[in-house]
């Protein structure tokens, strides 16, 4: 790692990532905010609550497994609960692995450890654009560093000012309102546009599902819908070609 | 909480970090043991905007946990909004505003 810093086009890189997640700051400063005030008004103390937010650094998987702390739950319920609610990660690392391979282990476990929703969007969408580009391990720690200095400032503002900042004021909505632009480009073709089409409607009808089970099911069968209309429009197109 | 021990949150927090770590990392560590066959490879390129969108819509079409798309559920206009304006400028800071700018309005109206 210290060989790839000394290399100023690796450097040049990582800033580029940094630099990337920018415009989306507003949103992920807006969940790290909430999530921040959901720990210590669950009853966690400041301490406990810092600790949480630097370790496990998964929004949607500490929320969920606040209740089950302050319900005295046992461990294996707790870490069961939060791989049922990151089981999306898997996806992510499975669309990422074949471009991250040549990298060291530790490289991996540190690029995967701090990856989130945000950079496997903008990663997969650079990606997509512009193939293996050289030196995406240092874009990508640029994204997900970022990311996390973000995540963490919001999140520790959370905890120390969780008793003055009022929950219901719909500030999370604006961590939704920064995916969209995400979501935009990917949906351009009819295979995107069906099954992002396709994930939304069945998370949103699996909504009440327990483990955040319902998004892994509306993943699954959005590739599934995507994929089909992909090789139907394809095909049509190469049959209609001369 | 106060009645939890600390010893127990943080039995709590190591499995956390477990958890997240096997769910983050371990697809990018199997490496070769794995191998996908080019169909599933292909079909991966889709899980941005599945994903996205399937967390998206729930927040947006449905905050309280059912479909409401009445204007009781100022989100979905809001929504509609900041996608409006992703589309005219394609400016990411301008779409937040423009989306909580609507949703506040709407919110307040409401009242």
């Amino acid at each position: 790692m210290r060989r790839s810093w000394k290399d100023p086009a690796w450097r040049a890189e990582f800033r580029n990532g940094a630099r990337e997640l920018l415009p989306v700051a507003p949103g992920i400063l807006a969940w790290g905010l909430v999530t921040g005030v959901a720990m210590v008004k669950s009853g966690l103390s400041v301490p406990l609550a810092l600790l949480m937010s630097l370790l496990v650094y998964a929004g949607s998987a500490q929320l969920a497994a606040l209740p089950l702390i302050a319900a005295s739950a046992p461990a294996w319920i707790i870490a069961v609960t939060a791989l049922a609610t990151n089981m999306r990660f898997v996806i992510y690392g499975a669309a990422t692995r074949r471009w991250l391979t040549q990298y060291s282990t530790r490289r991996r476990s540190l690029l995967g450890y701090i990856s989130g929703d945000f950079s496997f969007v903008l990663f997969m969408n650079r990606l997509e654009k512009e193939g293996a580009f050289a030196h995406r391990d240092a874009w990508l720690f640029g994204v997900c560093v970022m990311n996390w200095l973000i995540w963490q400032v919001a999140s520790i503002a959370g905890i120390v000012g969780g008793a003055f900042i009022p929950t219901n004021w719909g500030l999370q909505f604006a961590g939704t309102l920064a995916l969209l632009p995400l979501v935009m480009p990917s949906v351009r073709s009819w295979a995107g546009a069906a099954g992002a089409l396709a994930a939304g409607s069945v998370s949103m009808a699996a909504n009440a599902w327990p483990y955040k089970s319902g998004l892994l099911a509306g993943v699954v069968v959005g590739i599934t819908v995507a994929t089909v209309v992909d090789s139907f429009t394809n095909s049509v197109g190469a049959e209609a070609r001369p | 909480m106060n009645n939890v021990a600390t010893s127990d949150v943080l039995l709590a927090i190591v499995s956390l970090v477990l958890a997240t770590f096997i769910t983050r990392a371990g697809m990018l560590l199997v490496g070769d043991r794995l191998s996908l066959s080019r169909h599933v490879e292909a079909a991966l390129r889709f899980a941005p905007a599945c994903a996205l969108t399937a967390l998206v819509l729930p927040e947006v079409l449905g905050p309280a946990g059912v479909l409401d798309l009445s204007l009781g559920n100022a989100r979905w206009p809001a929504a509609l909004a900041s996608a409006a304006f992703l589309l005219w400028r394609n400016n990411v800071l301008g779409g937040i505003a423009v989306g909580m700018g609507t949703y506040t309005v709407l919110v307040v109206l409401a009242r």
